[in-house]
């Protein structure tokens, strides 16, 4: 909301400078986001009027004016433009003024003559062409015939003013309007509020209500309409100050009638509109829901197709206008238009709203209606536009107010304990003080004993409780005055979810092992499943769609993070990073029913990318890059760190991954999470030069392990004893199975089995590997004996054997 | 969170939408009703909930996706000041403490009095700049008494308890704090980002 400060000035004392006011009202909760000076820059440009004009001797498209400043002598200024002619009154650089353009005025010679100045347009007097009449546009700007000569030209454009641009909150409706500001300057200053003048003459014969008539018939989408009926209307251009005030608040002053309504909307906040009334059937104004398709040409020429959640003013024939949005074509007050039925009325913001937003048409009506207006004053809009045009002589107004309004709007009554808001607040102010405040606001206030009964004006439908109360106390007694205090609470446990733990050591351990955290949209593009190579029946393709998403990347929910990571890994890795090693953890979203009828499952999931080097460049460290085994020790050092016992990495892949070098990892007899090298395919379809490693694994399974506490056992007396062994197996038995039989037949005296070697080559049969295990014996009775160890090993050669079709290696 | 069906807030305009009754949250705030209900009427609350939220907005200084810290306390005679206090110790720990904090009444559904809290400009101390748009304040972060609707509807008595609650955005402290000039960067994963930060 724009508002002029010498507007402003009509209704509040201001002594404040603009910056201290806009500083007092944006801390009690009416911010001032913009502050404007008009005319900032232009300086010493005056008004004159053109005494004498011919053509220029030695030039066809110049002219010689001799321009009468009111100093007594006459400026000889030369123009080049084509509007200027005697007798008219223009503003006036003259010599040494100065342009909002940064232009300082000389002499100028042109042509072989004297130019002592300029004659100025309204764009070089930084005025807004929006906001000018067509004609106003275009060459020299012609001023009002009646203006003053010699007169600063900021006076007269009214460019003296300070503009406020308020960002006002969604409840404070009240404040769209001059009054509404005056009265939260008055309230912050302590200055008094003045109503303009709302007095009618009605000299008109006749009665209002006999000649015009309304009726609400959408009783939920309109609470009031009320008509004014003026007569011997001249259409004519409104005063050179209100066209002023209108300019200086954004609005293009157009014709008496049009301006006043714009006017009074601004002034008091009620939007209004003028129908011409002899081309109102009947006389009758009728509030409806529009009927499904039914057409109507607004005030801007466009044809509307209208549906029933919007609101029309009808006559007895057809739609006239579309309720608190525009008026109809075809009523439109215009030249010729004799007699004007005036509209105040108070429409349904939400659907007003609605009817802007699919019409894609705003105004200023419709904005005040979505933040609500005041019902009950409006009569003073149809009596404060009246006074005006009477004023202007520009109307005889009817006696009488023909007003629809079947429920009448009853303020909320308030009943407030003022300790309550002192220990609300944490302030200690006297009841007089909090009486003192809420009736400079305008509200009501009567004491019953120790409480106070309130009643909210009719502009603050956002006042229902003892809270809303104790807002208006604080913000207009300062929130800097309240001094400030940490609370004084009893001491509790605290303490985070427990997966927010496990994710919080998850995230701990990969920046300890130097990889990188990354955070990727939880939405992505559906064919990034084609991409990592999802089979068309996967799980993961059933996915949750965002209605309105903005571009395609973002258009359903994540069912894997690993989309995003290889994507992170090809962003990188194309911007010369010879390294990349990310990782996120993060939630990945299924439907349990599609479209969706309840929440999500939201399931938290850790993915790890790895590429490039695996060292940055160092003389004492390798050259290589790196391979599945980096990948394979981060997740077992991942696993280990938190105490997660017994899980297995078995044989197995995902879409995504290499076949032959990838692995799945199990716990508790379930599938977790999988890691390995991407498959060729994928690293193709993400661009990458070379072999990407990915690790992905689900996080609420880990939450039960993390919590076990790893138990004491004694450390030997007796020495332990080792031997190795080598067996002959087919390629593809995984050493994870081989020691697991190896395990299972060993008996207790087994402590580790570890691979030493793999070999395939001459000395090995075609289709086979020779694998070298080391395996360490303990007791913790005895020394053990070599018969012992001896026998244990003969077992399990013999169950390998038999098992794997193995061979002992010699 | 008291805001009716017919809230501008509830605006296609403004969410993502899964189906007409479902969205996705633009703010944390919800995790207030959520954490009240859950504990059943009871006080003291006292909880701090980070989060992703989305927005259908996207450019330099907007991202569809970005996180929120909410932050909610109920208990028997809880104030404004307490609520001020607070937010002054945090925003002085985050950014030092010569940070000048204001408080300026706001409006949100779900809070009454509401108030938006502003820091002295990080960059310019409070002189003026193009980053403070010349009003030597940044916005930073919102807040207010818990509304005795909301705590009502949570299973509250407003005559007998009182709260408050903030929200703010994490990626828009962490531009000021560390000078960052556009959001998309923390969405981007540029390593040579990231490493900035260890």
């Amino acid at each position: 909301m724009l508002a002029s400060l010498n507007w402003l000035k009509e209704y509040v004392e201001i002594t404040d400078t603009p910056e201290v006011l806009a500083d007092k009202l944006t801390r009690a909760g009416t911010p001032v986001e913009v502050i404007t000076y008009l005319g900032e820059g232009l300086n010493g440009v005056v008004t004159g009027k053109v005494a004498e004009i011919e053509h220029h001797p030695d030039a066809d498209k110049l002219w010689v004016c001799s321009i009468d400043v009111g100093t007594g002598e006459l400026l000889q200024i030369l123009t080049g433009a084509q509007n200027v002619t005697k007798g008219v009154i223009v503003p006036v650089a003259v010599v040494g003024s100065q342009l909002p353009s940064g232009m300082k005025l000389k002499k100028a010679k042109m042509r072989g003559l004297d130019s002592y100045g300029m004659l100025c347009s309204a764009s070089e007097l930084g005025l807004d062409a929006k906001l000018l009449l067509p004609e106003q546009r275009e060459g020299i700007l012609i001023l009002a015939e009646d203006t003053p000569i010699g007169v600063d030209i900021k006076e007269v454009l009214g460019l003296d003013d300070v503009v406020y641009d308020f960002d006002l909150t969604a409840n404070r409706g009240d404040c769209f309007n001059m009054i509404g500001l005056a009265r939260e300057v008055a309230a912050v200053t302590g200055a008094n509020l003045k109503m303009p003048s709302m007095e009618v003459k009605e000299a008109a014969n006749g009665d209002a209500n006999s000649m015009a008539k309304v009726e609400i018939k959408a009783t939920d989408l309109c609470s009031r309409f009320a008509v004014r009926v003026l007569k011997n209307i001249k259409i004519k251009e409104s005063p050179i100050w209100m066209q002023r005030r209108l300019r200086a608040c954004g609005v293009r002053p157009i014709s008496n009638v049009v301006d006043v309504t714009n006017y009074v909307m601004l002034e008091l906040g009620q939007p209004m509109h003028p129908y011409d009334y002899d081309k109102v059937a009947d006389h009758k104004l009728i509030v409806r829901r529009a009927e499904n398709a039914e057409k109507l040409v607004t005030l801007d020429e466009q044809e509307r197709t209208l549906n029933d959640s919007m609101i029309v003013i009808a006559d007895a024939m057809h739609a006239v206008g579309l309720g608190g949005v525009m008026g109809g074509l075809e009523t439109e007050v215009i030249g010729t238009t004799v007699n004007v039925m005036l509209e105040a009325a108070t429409f349904d913001g939400v659907s007003i709203r609605r009817t802007s937003r699919v019409l894609g048409l705003r105004s200023e009506a419709s904005s005040r209606f979505e933040r609500g207006v005041d019902t009950v004053l409006t009569w003073n809009a149809l009596n404060r536009a009246a006074n005006l045009l009477e004023n202007m002589e520009a109307c005889e107004t009817v006696p009488g107010i023909v007003d629809a309004y079947p429920v009448p709007y009853v303020p909320a009554v308030v009943r407030v304990q003022p300790e309550a808001i002192n220990s609300r607040i944490g302030i200690a102010i006297t009841k007089e003080e909090m009486v003192a405040t809420l009736e400079k606001l305008q509200f009501c206030v009567r004491e019953d004993g120790a409480e106070l009964i309130v009643t909210a004006p009719t502009w603050r439908p956002d006042v229902t409780c003892d809270a809303d109360i104790s807002e208006e106390i604080c913000r207009i007694h300062g929130l800097d005055n309240i001094e400030s205090h940490l609370p004084c609470l009893n001491v509790t446990k605290g303490g985070q979810n427990i997966i927010d733990d496990v994710q919080d050591m998850i995230k701990d351990y990969m920046v300890a092992v130097g990889m990188n955290e990354v955070i990727n949209y939880s939405f992505i593009h559906p064919s990034a499943f084609d991409k990592i190579g999802l089979d068309a029946d996967d799980a993961r393709r059933r996915v949750i769609d965002i209605m309105n998403p903005i571009t395609d990347d973002f258009k359903v929910m994540r069912t894997t993070l690993v989309p995003g990571m290889l994507a992170n890994v090809a962003y990188n890795v194309a911007r010369q990073n010879t390294k990349v090693a990310t990782f996120e953890v993060g939630r990945v979203y299924f439907a349990d029913e599609l479209p969706l009828r309840g929440f999500p499952t939201e399931k938290p999931m850790l993915c790890m990318a790895l590429c490039g080097k695996r060292n940055e460049l160092n003389w004492n460290e390798g050259r290589e890059d790196v391979d599945f085994y980096d990948v394979k020790g981060i997740v077992e050092g991942l696993l280990n760190n938190l105490q997660m016992q017994d899980w297995k990495f078995v044989t197995g892949t995902a879409p995504y991954l290499h076949p032959g070098k990838s692995c799945m990892i199990e716990y508790n007899a379930v599938t977790i999470g999988c890691f390995g090298e991407a498959h060729p395919a994928v690293q193709n379809a993400y661009g990458l030069p070379q072999a990407a490693y990915l690790f992905e694994l689900e996080i609420e399974p880990l939450v039960a392990a993390v919590t076990h506490v790893p138990q004491y056992t004694h450390l030997p007396k007796f020495p332990g004893t080792s031997r190795d062994i080598a067996v002959v197996v087919p390629t593809e038995i995984a050493m994870s199975e081989l020691v697991e039989v190896i395990k299972a037949n060993a008996g207790e005296l087994l402590q580790t089995a570890k691979v030493f070697d793999v070999y395939t080559g001459k000395q090995v049969a075609e289709g086979c590997k020779s694998m070298a295990f080391n395996l360490t014996f303990q007791a913790s009775d005895r020394t053990l004996t070599d018969d012992e160890i001896d026998l244990v090993i003969k077992k399990v050669v013999s169950v390998v054997g038999e098992t794997f079709k193995a061979k002992l290696r010699e | 969170m008291n805001l009716p069906k017919d809230h501008p807030a509830r605006d296609m305009q403004d969410s993502f939408y899964i189906t007409e009754e479902y969205l996705l949250r633009t703010h944390t705030s919800p995790v207030q009703a959520r954490t009240m209900q859950s504990k059943g009427g009871n006080e003291p609350v006292r909880m701090i909930a980070p989060g992703r939220v989305y927005r259908r907005d996207y450019d330099a200084t907007h991202s569809p996706m970005f996180h929120q810290v909410e932050g909610l306390v109920i208990d028997k005679g809880i104030s404004l000041a307490d609520l001020k206090g607070t937010l002054e110790l945090f925003l002085k720990e985050m950014f030092g403490s010569n940070v000048k904090v204001r408080l300026r009444p706001s409006f949100f559904p779900f809070t009454e009095p509401s108030a938006e809290v502003d820091i002295s400009c990080v960059i310019c101390g409070g002189k003026g700049c193009r980053v403070c748009k010349n009003s030597g304040w940044l916005e930073i972060l919102g807040s207010g008494m818990v509304h005795p609707n909301v705590l009502t509807m949570s299973g509250y008595d407003p005559q007998q308890v009182s709260g408050f609650a903030f929200g703010m955005g994490v990626e828009r402290i962490a531009m000021l704090k560390y000078g960052i000039d556009d959001l998309r960067l923390f969405f981007e994963n540029d390593l040579r980002f990231i490493r900035q930060f260890k």
